[in-house]
This record gives structure tokens, C-alpha cells and sequence, in this order.
């Protein structure tokens, strides 16, 4: 268990804390912030909204704090659990650590959509798909009625249902992506609308479109999935969370004066250990423990607590920090604070109606939160050049010195990339750094594998692979890019096109949920087609194709005779004729002419 | 036996330099293989290997985008070892493929049937390379060596072509239609070349004992025809288990032309920028101008039939929908048995140049449309506009110089004299 890190363990107790008392209300609501300084001037907020609705009530349309319009969508598509993300940035796990939540409250860049419908066949699941997502579109403003079946996998071993399913339930899996979804204020809006305070009070106050879209990384999920106690009654359980990074210089920068200007020369720390540091040339020291406050870092205070929320003392306090014991922190009047045993975390009691601000000032600090190592890295990238062909390369590194990581690796292709699977080549580094070859089936497991239809459904690939202690495994496999009819680039075509982001799932028995990464989306860039030119492509190729019929039938309908022959068949055909009647008159006037003279 | 020592000469030669071009450049296959102009999606070796890689473990490999080649070539490579690890085997598998084209070709030669068949007599009978120099023209012909280097399966469509026309020449009927049912399997197009070689294997019989009945010998033939594509594809339905998924995935593909991916021909970038709208209607419109060809230079050169099938293995290498540097060999190859009617061409240096021009310039413009990204498609494009009309000139040319030399057989006394067409 050592494993499982300090960082997790907040997330993992107060889930499985909140999750063992929400079986006894039948509809509660509660509400959870924690905020984490991380290094490089960054502060991690995680905000966790969850609600419970008996299924009794669901079943009747008695909706209290589960949204009605979002409830009603469920029912209407047969959808039993649904998980949606809207996702910015990059996690840069190397200087951050391990993901929050452990990943599973995360979406690959853009959005992404996963549910399991009830539904007795593959067709019906997929209209009942169709529904789901245009519905969704529409409520949360988001291009999710572009996720068609091409951008539609029925991923085998990636994903399993969270939730407590009834076993009559025929439920399908699929899940879609849309990597180039720009997520933004219009997403928020209606993300906030869903939450019972609706950003009026309570945490969700905190919320400023400006500071979310403005963040390192950020991701907002819902979660619904039924829910069932050991005495068998079930809820219907929505879960609501965003996780973001904020940069803490850059959101402490006034909106008045957006511009980042030269720290003063007077201001700067310079780290003198550096061989070049003299008057003229500083290498500025990072310092770990900015000053910050809740207003300055989100533009706005926290009103108070939600009325909604539950706050009968039994569940932890709604806001949290994380960090060390030994730095002072101001809180508002009113506010209690309660400094939990290891040595990090401190929650905060809310008094019910006055605005809360906490400020951390600046002071030297000895001890720093320790940050969990991730159990794997992975990174995916496009390599080679030209517009034709390119090759996948994915690299996982196994941090662990002593044991093996046993993982699914998932990705969704978009058609138009064809990966030549026979070409799957895997490489490992040991300890030693020198790359050996390897045959691919040493680290593949199994592999799961639905090749791409042309504009009817894209490549879904599913490798169970394990990486060795300390070693990197690299994969690479080569692809083709297509080209598409003019009509199907999108109006900026040479910016590329997205692939979509590759889903890891661990597979650890160390952990009750497994542990999810994802890697960043790529752009991929197609051969494209002069845009400007369908009349003249049209034109020219059938005056070439004209000018082949034309010669040779013209070859093939008429006589050949030869030259003094042609000259009597000249002479014998109309135009032949009147051309000599025209000579004759002419001939005559002249003579004529002659006469007179 | 001088002539067999020159044959085995130049069989010989062209082999080693083959195995020679893959021992000294042992990545040119692999080059040649990704190029456009001598894979296309319907050839593509590396396709094929993809294929092979998806049979091999037991998912269908027409269940998806890639590959589009008939069955048969799956157990067919599935016997060789595999191409990667050690490449020998097939590339020499290849060049033995090559060689029996070859042979094929010297066959036709030796047959005499260009020059004197039964309705037709050449005038210039005497001017003639023979088979050796036919099949040499044939073996090192740039074009038919780097589709032999790269793998292309168009070489077996070529053989079923080759074989055809070679047995129907040799007054062997049957085995003609089982060569030609094997290629129209492989690739389709070649069923259009039924009608001139039923015609030819007619005048081959009427020249021996107890000539047939024409419309039953059609009509036998047209049978026997199908009945080998159906027996060809009932046992590809044993190899694949879904039938209607191998059928949409290759014919289907080679008469929808839905992958667009660059080639020598004309159809992929009119078919890129055309309307959606009027997609169908061009398609069935270039479909039928294929088409339409058949009926034309069959009926105009009934007397010919070798001929008809040397101008329509030239109308396809143009007008195909997947059309690559392949195609245009097999036209170059059977052109030479028609050295007689060289003299009477009127514009070989311009489509020469053409030809040659558009060979040299084609690898640079994609080049620079595709990876240095100075030019874009237009570029490439204009230079397949420069091969297809250089192709079609040279054989408005060689259709003309046939007429000519027909005229001249009709008119003996103005053999040489200027002619013109009214």
C-alpha cells in the first residue's frame, strides 16, 4: 500500500466515507473543494459535487436534486450509466505526480462521452446513442451530435461499468471522443445549471469562466451510474467535479493589466549557487510557496455554504488545503479550521451566510507535500514527415523498480489514419539504456482489434500489454494517411486534423479502481487537394478524356483515301461545289473587269 | 538451338538483374512498394501483407479498409515464408512470375498472329522483332521491373492476361477462358477483354479441321467464362466465410472507387473534386466510356483481334480506375509485335517525349507536393493530365498506323503513297 500515495488517499477515503452514508439518505447532496499548491507556482483545485436520488423516485420522475432535464435525457435514451468529460490542457505528470482522482474523473482533450445503454442489440443501442448524444448536445452546448459512427468505438476491455447494475439489463458500451471540441464558458454555464446552488453558493461560487479557461489543465466531468446498498435499495448517484490547475502568478495578475511585465531587478532571486550569476546575469530562483488567497487566485470570494449541502457535522467540512501544518494561513471571521493527523491537511468549517477567503502569505517552509509517483508514463507521439505515410510511436516507462505494470492500452483512430498492424514493432530499454528488439507479442498480452471502414467507422485498437520494472517499452507502428474528397476537409484543412487521446487503464489490484491515464490528443496532418480548383479539375480532365474518345473514333468512323483521291471527293461534296461556283463568279467578274480596261 | 540460347540469355540476365537491384539496394522494394504510381490501393503489396497479417489470425481482413485484393492470394502468400524477415523467397517468387509472362509473351510472338491471321495479312510482314526481343523489351522495361520490385499483384492479372492471349493464339480455347476468368477474378477489367478473344480463339479454330458454329462457340465460351469466375469465387467464399463482405470489399471497391489515394490516372483527383452531388453520375459515365471502346475497336478491327485486345490493354493502363506504371508495361509489352506498323506512325517522338517527360517529372512533383510541401496537387495532377495524354496519343497513333496498314492491304498498287481521312 505503499503504493498508494498520500496524494490519493483524501480523494479514495472521502469517496468511499461520503459513498458508505449516501445509501441511507435516499436524496442528499454534498459538496467537497480541496486545494493542493503544487510545484512551479501551480495550485491544483479539485471541486466535487455529488447528489443521490432513490431509483424509486428516478423510476417516477421525482427529481430534487438530480436535474430534471439531464434525468429525463437518461430515461428517454436507456441509458443506465453515463460518464462525461470536458477536458483542457496537459497534466504534466513529471513535476506534478500522479493524476487526481487517480485519472477516472478525467477525459481525454476536447470531449468525451462513455455510457452503457440498455438496449436488446447493437442497432438499437446505437440509435439509442444517437439520441443520447444529440440530446446532450444540445444541454451542455457542446458539438457531442458530431460523435456519428465514426467517432463511435465499443471498447471490450477499457472501461467497466462503475455503478451497481441490475442483472436483466442488456447493456452496450460506447463511447465516443471529440478531440478537437474547444471546451469554454458555454459548457460551464450549463454545467453549473445542473448543480443545485447553481454557482450562487456554496463552492460552486468560486467558479469564474476566466480563471477555469484560463487554467494549466482542466477537466469536468458527470458521472451517473445507479448505486446499491448491501440491503439491495438503489440510487441514482450524479457526481459533478472539476479539476483544475491554475498558475498562480498568471491568475493573480490583474485583469486590468493582463500583461506579463520583467520582474524588477531589485525583486529578483537569483540562484547564486550557478557559475554565471553576477550583477548583470540571474538564474531566478523558483520559489515553492508563493502567497496566494482564494480571491485574488479565482477573482472572486466563497459565499458562504450551500443551504443544500449537507452539513450535519457527520461529513468532512466542504473546503480543504493541503499543506504543511507549520505555515500560517488567514482565514475569514467566522470560519473554523480543523487540522487533520497527517500533518498536511487542514479543512475549513464555513460559517453558513458570510463570504469566505483564506490567504496563505509568503514564508520559508522547510517541508514540502509529498507528491505520489505515477505508476506509469506514457507518451504517445506522430513521427516521420510528409503528408503520405507516418508511424505511431508510444512510450511507457515503468518508474517501479520492482514490479511489473499490467495495463489495457486504448485508442480510437479517425478512418482517414490506416494503421498497418502488421507493422507493430515493440523496443525495450532496460536499466542499461540500450534498446533491444523485441518481438511484439513478448509485451503484447492480447490485442483487440476492429479495423477502420472508410466513412463508416474508425480503427479501434485494445492491447493488454505489461511493461517490466524498470524499463521503457517503446511501440511503434506505421500508418497511412488518406486523402478525402474536397468536401470533407474542414475549412482550415492544413491546420490537420485530431486524434483523439489514448485511454491507459492499470490494472492494479493494489487499488479498488483502477487507475486511468491519458495521453495528449495529436494533430495529424493530410495530403489535401487544391480547394480552389473543382470546375477546372473537372474541365481539364474531361477535355483530356474528350480529346482520347475524340481522336480515336474520329480515327475509327472515317475512310482513309489517299491524297489525290481526297482532292476529287473534295471537289464532289457540297462544300466542294460551291466553293467552285464561288471561283467561277469570281473568275467571271474579273474577266470582266479585264474586258472593260 | 541458337534461339533457345538466346532465350535462356535473356532470361537469365533479367534475373540477375533483379537479384542483383535487391542485393545491392536492399530497401528498394520497400521504396518502390510505397510509391503511388506502382502501388495502388487494389495492388499494394504492403496491403496485402496487412491483409495476410489480419488471415493469419483469424479476423477477416475485408472487414475493413485496407485491403481490397481477391482471397486467393491470402493462402497463396499465407505458403511463403514472410516477407519481412526474410524477403528472398517472394521477391524471387516475383521474378519467376516475370519470366513466365515472358515466356507467355514469346508464345504470342512465335505464333505469328500479329502479322498473319486469318482475315488479315500485314503488309509489311517481314518487319518484325522476335519473340526473344519482344520478351527482352518486356524484362527490362523499367516499368515492369520496379512492378516486379515492388511486389505489385498486378503481375498476376498481367499473367492471367498473357496466358489468355497466349493460349487462345496457340488454338488452345479452353485454357484461354480459365486464364482470363483467373485475371477478371483478380481484377475485374479484364472481363471486358472477352468479346476480342473469344473472336480470336474463333479465327484460331476456323483456321483448323471442323470449324464450330460462331454464336455456340460464343456462347460456350462465354460459359465456360463464368463458370470459372464462379468456381474461382466459390472457393474464395470457402477461404473468406462471408461472401458479400469479399465482394463489397473488392469489387465493389475497384467499381465505386471510394479510395481516393493518388495514382497515375485520372479517376482520383476528378473523383476528389467532383460535386457530391454528381458523383454517381460521373462514375457510371466514366464506367460506360471504359466501356464503350470494346464495342468500337472490336467492330472496326474484326479482322484483328490480337489487335483489339494490344489497344484495349492501352485504353485501360489510361482510363482505369486504379491505374498504375504496371498496366502501361503490359501495353508496352505487346506493342512491340507490332514493329510492322512502326513505319506508319506519325507522332511517336511527341507521345515518346510525353511519356518519358511525365516519368521523370511525376516522382519530383509528388515529391514536392507531399513531403518538401512547395507545390501542392495541382502539380502532381497535371503531370498525370501530360502521361494520360501522351498514353492516348501513342495509341490514337498505333490505332491509326493499324487502318493505314489495312487500307494499304486493301490497295496494293498505293502501298506508301500520302494518305488522309474523310
Amino acid at each position: 500500500m505503499t503504493v498508494l500515495s498520500l496524494f490519493s488517499v483524501p480523494f479514495v477515503a472521502l469517496v468511499l466515507s461520503l459513498w458508505s452514508c449516501s445509501v441511507l439518505a435516499s436524496s442528499d447532496y454534498h459538496e467537497h473543494l480541496l486545494l493542493q499548491p503544487l510545484p512551479q507556482s501551480s495550485l491544483l483545485a479539485s471541486f466535487n459535487f455529488r447528489s443521490n436520488t432513490s431509483q424509486q423516485s428516478f423510476d417516477q420522475q421525482h427529481f430534487r436534486h438530480l436535474p430534471r432535464a439531464l434525468g429525463q435525457i437518461l430515461q428517454h435514451a436507456h441509458t443506465k450509466e453515463l460518464h462525461l468529460r470536458f477536458t483542457t490542457g496537459r497534466w504534466d505528470a513529471e513535476s506534478w505526480g500522479a493524476r487526481p482522482w487517480n485519472g477516472s474523473k478525467e477525459g481525454g482533450t476536447g470531449a468525451e462521452l462513455w455510457a452503457w445503454i440498455d438496449a436488446p442489440g447493437d442497432e438499437e443501442a446505437f440509435a439509442k446513442w444517437i439520441t443520447l448524444t444529440q440530446s446532450l448536445s444540445g444541454l451542455f452546448c457542446a458539438s457531442l451530435n458530431f460523435v456519428d459512427s465514426t467517432r463511435t468505438t465499443r471498447p471490450v476491455v477499457s472501461f467497466e461499468p462503475t455503478g451497481d447494475h441490475s442483472a436483466a439489463d442488456q447493456l452496450h458500451l460506447l463511447h465516443g471522443t471529440l478531440p478537437g471540441e474547444v471546451v469554454c464558458t458555454e459548457n460551464l454555464t450549463p454545467f453549473l445549471k445542473l448543480l443545485p446552488c447553481k454557482g450562487k453558493a456554496g463552492i460552486s461560487s468560486l467558479f469564474d469562466g476566466h480563471k477555469l479557461f484560463d487554467a494549466a489543465w482542466q477537466s469536468m466531468s458527470v458521472d451517473i451510474q445507479p448505486v446499491c446498498g448491501a440491503d439491495g435499495e438503489c440510487v441514482v448517484q450524479i457526481e459533478q467535479s472539476v479539476d483544475m490547475v491554475l498558475d498562480i502568478d498568471r491568475s493573480k495578475r490583474s485583469r486590468s493589466n493582463p500583461i506579463p511585465r520583467p520582474v524588477p531587478n531589485e525583486q529578483l532571486i537569483c540562484d547564486t549557487s550557478k557559475p554565471y550569476n553576477s550583477d548583470d546575469t540571474c538564474y531566478p530562483l523558483e520559489t515553492s510557496d508563493k502567497a496566494w488567497s482564494l480571491t485574488e487566485v479565482f477573482g472572486r470570494s466563497l459565499n458562504g455554504v450551500c443551504p443544500l449541502a449537507d452539513s450535519d457535522g457527520t461529513s468532512d467540512p466542504s473546503v480543504c488545503l493541503r499543506v504543511p501544518h507549520e505555515r500560517g494561513v488567514f482565514i475569514s471571521e467566522g470560519a473554523e479550521e480543523i487540522k487533520k493527523e497527517d500533518g498536511f491537511t487542514r479543512c475549513f468549517k464555513l460559517a453558513s451566510s458570510a463570504p469566505f477567503d483564506l490567504s496563505i502569505p509568503q514564508q520559508p517552509v522547510n517541508t514540502q507535500v509529498p507528491l505520489d509517483e505515477p505508476v506509469l508514463h506514457a507518451e504517445r507521439t506522430i513521427v516521420g514527415h510528409g503528408q503520405e505515410r507516418g508511424g505511431m510511436r508510444i512510450i511507457f516507462g515503468n518508474p517501479s523498480n520492482t514490479s511489473d505494470v499490467d495495463f489495457i492500452y486504448f485508442e480510437s483512430l479517425p478512418w482517414f489514419l490506416r494503421p498497418y498492424i502488421h507493422t507493430l514493432h515493440a523496443t525495450i530499454t532496460g536499466l542499461d539504456g540500450v534498446p533491444r528488439e523485441v518481438p511484439a507479442s513478448e509485451i503484447v498480452k492480447e490485442t483487440y482489434y476492429r479495423p477502420a471502414i472508410d466513412r463508416e467507422r474508425g480503427t479501434q485498437l485494445e492491447l493488454s500489454l505489461s511493461v517490466p520494472a524498470a524499463s521503457t517499452v517503446t511501440l511503434t507502428y506505421d500508418f497511412e494517411k488518406a486523402i478525402l474528397r474536397y468536401t470533407e476537409y474542414p475549412p482550415d484543412a492544413n491546420r490537420g486534423f485530431n486524434v483523439a487521446p489514448a485511454v491507459i487503464r492499470i490494472l492494479d489490484t493494489a487499488h479498488h479502481s483502477p487507475i486511468y491515464i491519458r495521453s495528449t490528443s495529436l494533430l495529424l496532418q493530410l495530403p489535401t487537394p487544391d480547394f480552389s480548383m473543382p470546375y477546372n479539375v473537372i474541365i481539364l480532365t474531361s477535355t483530356v478524356i474528350a480529346l482520347a474518345f475524340g481522336t480515336i473514333f474520329n480515327i475509327l468512323v472515317r475512310r482513309v483515301v489517299s491524297l489525290d483521291e481526297a482532292a476529287v471527293l473534295g471537289s464532289q461534296s457540297v462544300k466542294g461545289r460551291l466553293l467552285g461556283k464561288v471561283v467561277a463568279i469570281r473568275d467571271r467578274i474579273r474577266g470582266k473587269s479585264s474586258k472593260v480596261e | 538451338m541458337a534461339i533457345d540460347r538466346r532465350k535462356i540469355a535473356v532470361f537469365g540476365a533479367a534475373f540477375v538483374l533483379r537479384l542483383l537491384l535487391i542485393c545491392i539496394f536492399p530497401s528498394l522494394p520497400d521504396l518502390l512498394t510505397g510509391r503511388v504510381e506502382v502501388s495502388t490501393p487494389v495492388s499494394s503489396f504492403k496491403r496485402l501483407q496487412e491483409g495476410l497479417f489480419l488471415y493469419t489470425r483469424n479476423v477477416s481482413p475485408y472487414d475493413g479498409g485496407v485491403f481490397h485484393q481477391a482471397p486467393l492470394l491470402l493462402p497463396l502468400f499465407a505458403l511463403l515464408p514472410d516477407a519481412k524477415s526474410s524477403p528472398l523467397p517472394t521477391a524471387i517468387f516475383y521474378f519467376l512470375v516475370d519470366l513466365l509472362n515472358a515466356h507467355a509473351l514469346i508464345s504470342i510472338s512465335a505464333s505469328g498472329q500479329s502479322v498473319q491471321s486469318r482475315l488479315h495479312s500485314a503488309v509489311r510482314k517481314h518487319v518484325r522483332w522476335d519473340g526473344v526481343s519482344v520478351a527482352a523489351l518486356f524484362l527490362f522495361n523499367p516499368f515492369t521491373i520496379a512492378t516486379c520490385l515492388a511486389r505489385s499483384t498486378n503481375v498476376f492479372t498481367t499473367s492471367g492476361i498473357l496466358f489468355a492471349v497466349s493460349n487462345a493464339v496457340g488454338g488452345n480455347s479452353i485454357n484461354a477462358m480459365l486464364a482470363l476468368g483467373f485475371a477478371s477474378y483478380l481484377s475485374l477489367y479484364p472481363a471486358l477483354l472477352f468479346i476480342p478473344l473469344v473472336l480470336l480463339c474463333y479465327d484460331r479454330r476456323l483456321q483448323g479441321p471442323a470449324p464450330p458454329n460462331s454464336t455456340s462457340f460464343i456462347v460456350q465460351h462465354g460459359g465456360l467464362l463464368l463458370a470459372t469466375v464462379a468456381g474461382l469465387l466459390g472457393l474464395s467464399c470457402l477461404i473468406t466465410g462471408n461472401f458479400w463482405e469479399f465482394i463489397s470489399a473488392t469489387y465493389g471497391f475497384h467499381l465505386l472507387v471510394p479510395d481516393l489515394t493518388p495514382n497515375v490516372g485520372l479517376w482520383w483527383y476528378f473523383f476528389i473534386e467532383m460535386f457530391d452531388s454528381f458523383r454517381e453520375f460521373f462514375l457510371g459515365v466514366f464506367w460506360l466510356h471504359l466501356a464503350s471502346y470494346v464495342g468500337g475497336l472490336t467492330a472496326h478491327f474484326r479482322s484483328q483481334p490480337l489487335f483489339v485486345i494490344t489497344s484495349l490493354l492501352g485504353i485501360f493502363a489510361i482510363f482505369k480506375p486504379y491505374p498504375s506504371i504496371s498496366d502501361a508495361s503490359l501495353f508496352f509489352a505487346l506493342l512491340p509485335l507490332y514493329r510492322h506498323l512502326f513505319p506508319l506512325m506519325r507522332y511517336t517522338f511527341f507521345a515518346g517525349a510525353a511519356i518519358l517527360y511525365s516519368s521523370l517529372l511525376g516522382p519530383a512533383f509528388y515529391h514536392l507536393w507531399i513531403y518538401a510541401g512547395s507545390g501542392n496537387a495541382n502539380f502532381f495532377y497535371a503531370i498525370t493530365l501530360v502521361w494520360s495524354l501522351g498514353l492516348s496519343v501513342l495509341l490514337a497513333d498505333v490505332i491509326f498506323a493499324a487502318i493505314r496498314d489495312e487500307w494499304e492491304q486493301e490497295n496494293p498498287e498505293r502501298v506508301g503513297l500520302k494518305v488522309r481521312q474523310v
